[in-house]
């Protein structure tokens, strides 16, 4: 794989165990970007990357020690890996055990029929220049902003075990946001889009025209409403706000690190009921809307886990060395942004299950509520040792007697994991599930693609701020 | 020849009119511990971020191999981008005036030599400290970062210039849970040198915090006063001005500040600078992103706007100088644009425990989650407080979570900020930039509860 390869990664391996490596890795990554900024119908910046490197890691004595290097030459691989043996040995008291894995010797890719980097720029330009134009639906936008993603991610990983697995994932998507002034109130609508694991093919079919004016719709009406009394509501959430209040609220609770370093309020609760019978969540590596991810950054196979059914917690997600602390199987979430960074445990795709209820049922009978939407969503984080969540959420509507109101914007929401959960009494036929070339989810300083959603749930007591 | 002379050389070769070229060199130590060292590793990065331009047509190509035979690639590959896109009609040309200010406290050089035992060791003797303070406090994943930062930038005017910084962080947490309560505890710090770092002092801090808030609960949805501790009101600064205050936004009708120069958008007890000059700060360099000398540019004077930040590329279109402020945020690969370098608002003269003492009733927020949510366009600010404390006759009583509070911050700024305290320091959660704030009391903010 790539056309610079010129390093021999068996060798390094082989150098690490004579050594004194009892296990050694090696991950080689190639990571192709390119990024198409429209704004106000010109285009701002067409920008290329190409981001190649190797990491390698080691244990010595059963510390871990890794070194990283974008400069592919054998003599500084070899020079990398006796600083990355040189750190292992200044780690006192360490016992790292990997749990036994299966050993893959695979190659796989994403479903790409048209590869974005054989398309002209010309074309690729266009395409976002006449996306931007169709934003300009009044005189209340006063700025626009149109951007296309184009990545591919070409990993391999080898092991002193014999493990030998590439994956090669092509991710492409297309934003947009908005800002809308309406009598002297400006707001701004940033809508994620659609990304989609997939060649150039998504991107030229995709219907971004009536898209980029959605958001410019959306913005103004936000800018023409008011903020929710602030207060505990029974809510209804459309599937990008569970996909993310799943992922943020209880997805990083149930990460092996986090709860085997004694962060997570879920630790010592596998089997508990945690959450109400309508609640089963599931991590699973190819699914249809989300990221590719057959294989981890330790070689593992990602695998459907179920992580909570019908409300009661059956697993955590794990590295080899999680599922040796906490006494599981490894689930293929070991993930590293890059050859820069060590595999910690990431979700891949984390959603919710569908149930049997329509979204007419569920708001029927709310005397006053929000129906809290995704669109033009900011993200959310979580402190994981307090179970506290929060998530700023796009423009919703009140919902009022049974009914859909009028829109408020400004909206944020919050809870407690432990909480929250319990109080879901009703999910929805649907399921969406999502992924986004632009951005993922944070942590220790890694981003990572993820997938995220589920159907419309109800959930009968949800903090809600506003101004 | 140096290789960012090298690749603006190739680039004007292959056709293009202009080049700027941006060499970035990175060693990091990166360590992971809780009760012990969980691993330990070495990054080396390199990098070249390459602009051309044809007439008014613009590309950037970057790649992380830096040899020459990848750097002919890429000029070739950037000028065919450029070739074929639009035009941009406000493009004039990359910066023209490359010099160094002069400026201290930015290069530890015993860094260039780490000694990784010393390292491990000044972490274990923290994790200590943790474990003294309380029986019950249990260290949890915690971090340390060490950074060495070597950069060049030339473009077809000037050749290249050189720049060395150092950078340390440390996020130190620990939980405690005693009879089904939980309650977290954490401190940072970010500095240039290693001996700026007080391990043992944020240690202890991190453990008190996480033994003070055991029974923290939310409070009632409400009105009332609300003081900000000073990393996190750094945080909210950051969100609602760095964008606002950048001249790209304000030229592209992003930014609330719009037209606001030389008018009243603060109460007159606000004063904030934009300061790349300062000694030890953060993002204190001789010289910006795009080779252009740092300086020190006043923002707010008693709350009247005064300057917005720029490059080259914002201040041509407005007819003045760049205020040094280009910054590529996410490292070698993006396009520089205009952000804070040291955004500073100053101190005030009262500490914490007078403001606290002389609240009748308010909430002190110690940390919160989620504050980057907020939108600077509109100026509505949220965060979740995850710890906190009611005050009730200038005493401590209740610990708080799970409340959020909000309000809107432009107003905020031009009525609301009632005292600001003595005791100025810098934020850890942004990227790429220096914020820093002292602890700030706020007339009002709405707080929903239960």
């Amino acid at each position: 794989m790539g056309k610079s390869e010129k390093f021999d990664l068996e060798r390094i391996l082989d150098k690490a165990t004579s050594l004194g490596a009892s296990y050694a890795d090696a991950r080689y990554q190639c990571f192709d970007d390119e990024l198409i900024t429209v704004e106000n119908r010109e285009l701002k910046s067409y920008s290329s990357r190409r981001l190649s490197g190797i990491g390698i890691r080691i244990i010595v004595e059963g510390a871990v020690g890794y070194a990283s290097t974008s400069d592919l030459r054998q003599s500084c691989l070899e020079r990398r890996l006796q600083n990355a043996i040189k750190a292992a040995k200044s780690i006192k008291g360490q016992k790292h055990v990997f749990v036994e894995t299966r050993i893959n010797k695979t190659k796989v890719k994403s479903p790409a029929k048209i590869d974005p980097s054989n398309v002209p720029p010309e074309d690729k330009v266009s395409i976002v220049l006449d996306a931007n134009k169709t934003a300009w639906i009044s005189s209340n936008v006063k700025n626009a902003v149109t951007r296309l993603g184009l990545t591919k991610d070409s990993r391999l990983f080898m092991s002193t075990e014999g493990a030998h697995v590439e994956v090669e994932t092509t991710l492409v998507g297309l934003s947009h946001a908005s800002v809308a002034k309406v009598n002297g109130a400006m707001e701004s609508v940033n809508d994620w889009g659609d990304s989609r694991c997939a060649g150039f093919e998504f991107i030229k079919c995709g219907d971004w025209n009536s898209f980029t004016a959605g958001v410019s719709k959306l913005a103004i009406e936000a800018a023409n409403s008011g903020t929710p009394p602030p207060g505990t509501y029974t809510v209804v959430v459309d599937p990008e706000v569970l996909g993310l209040v799943v992922h943020e609220a209880f997805g990083h609770a149930s990460e092996g690190d986090i709860v085997s370093s004694g962060e997570s309020v879920l630790r010592g609760k596998l089997g508990d009921k945690l959450a109400s019978d309508m609640v089963t969540i599931i991590d699973e590596g190819t699914v249809e809307g989300g990221y590719f991810y057959p294989f981890d950054d330790e070689g593992t196979k990602k695998e459907k886990t179920v992580v909570v059914e019908n409300g009661v917690l059956k697993n955590f997600l794990h590295s080899r060395n999680t599922a040796h602390r906490l006494g599981g199987r490894p689930t293929g979430n070991a993930r590293a942004q890059d050859f820069d960074n060590l595999p910690i445990v990431r979700q891949t795709n984390y959603y919710l299950e569908p149930r049997g209820f329509e979204f007419e049922e569920m708001i029927e009978g709310i005397e006053f509520g929000i129906y809290v939407r995704g669109k033009g969503a900011g993200g959310g984080e979580v402190e994981p040792g307090l179970g506290t969540f929060t998530f700023g959420v796009g423009p919703s509507k009140v919902i009022r007697k049974g009914q859909l109101a009028e829109t408020v914007k400004g909206v944020v929401i919050s809870g407690s994991i432990l909480d929250t959960l319990k109080t879901v009494d009703a999910a929805g036929k649907d399921l969406k599930i999502k992924t986004s070339v632009f951005g993922g989810c944070g942590k220790e300083a890694q981003r990572a693609t993820v997938g995220f959603g589920g159907p419309h749930v109800r959930v009968r007591k949800m903090t809600v701020g506003g101004r | 020849m140096e290789l960012a002379d090298l690749a603006v050389k190739k680039a004007l070769n292959a056709g293009a009119t202009e080049a700027e070229a941006y060499v970035q060199r990175t060693n990091t130590i990166f360590a992971t511990f809780a009760d012990k060292i969980e691993n330990l590793k070495t990054v080396e990065s390199t990098g070249i971020g390459l602009r051309v331009a044809i007439g008014k047509k613009t590309a950037i190509y970057s790649t992380s191999i830096l040899d020459e035979k990848e750097i002919s690639e890429v000029s070739m590959r950037a000028v065919k981008i450029a070739k074929v896109t639009s035009e941009d009609s406000h493009w004039n040309h990359f910066n023209k005036k490359f010099a160094k200010t002069s400026v201290e406290g930015c290069y530890d050089k015993r860094l260039e030599n780490p000694d990784y035992k010393e390292i491990a060791e000044t972490l274990m003797s923290a994790v200590g400290c943790m474990k003294d303070y309380d029986k019950r406090v249990r260290p949890t994943r915690s971090f340390l970062a060490i950074a060495l930062e070597n950069v060049s930038v030339a473009n077809n005017y000037k050749e290249s210039s050189e720049r060395r910084e150092t950078e340390i962080g440390v996020f130190l947490a620990c939980k405690v849970q005693e009879a089904g309560m939980n309650s977290t505890g954490a401190e940072q710090q970010q500095a240039r040198t290693w001996k700026e770092i007080k391990f043992e002092d944020l240690a202890t801090k991190a453990a008190e915090k996480a033994v003070k808030y055991l029974k923290a609960k939310p409070i009632m949805s409400g009105k009332m006063s609300v003081i900000i501790r000073n990393q996190i009101f750094a945080n909210v600064l950051a969100i609602f001005l760095s964008g606002p205050i950048n001249a790209d936004w304000v030229q592209k009708g992003r930014s609330p500040l719009s037209g606001k120069l030389g008018k009243q958008v603060a109460s007159e007890n606000i004063d904030l600078v934009d300061d790349g000059t300062a000694r030890g700060g953060l993002r204190t360099r001789p010289f910006d992103d795009e080779g252009h000398p740092t300086q020190r540019t006043p923002i707010i004077e008693k709350g009247v706007l005064k300057s917005y930040l720029h490059d080259t590329y914002t201040a041509s279109q407005d007819n003045v100088e760049s205020t040094g402020n280009a910054s590529r945020l996410f490292g070698y690969w993006t396009r520089p644009e205009p952000s804070p370098s040291n955004l500073i608002l100053q101190s005030g003269k009262t500490k914490l425990e007078e403001i606290i003492r002389e609240t009748k009733k308010g909430l002190y927020v110690d940390q919160t989650i989620g504050e980057w949510l907020s939108n600077p366009v509109s100026g509505n600010l949220n965060a979740t407080v995850t710890h906190g404390f009611l005050i009730e006759n200038g005493k401590e009583t209740q610990p708080v979570n799970g409340v959020i509070i909000a309000g809107n911050f432009h107003e905020l700024l031009m009525s609301g900020v009632e005292i600001i305290g003595n005791d100025v320091r810098n934020s850890m959660g942004t990227i790429g930039m220096g914020i820093y704030s002292p602890t700030v009391k706020l007339a009002q903010l709405t707080i929903a509860g239960k």
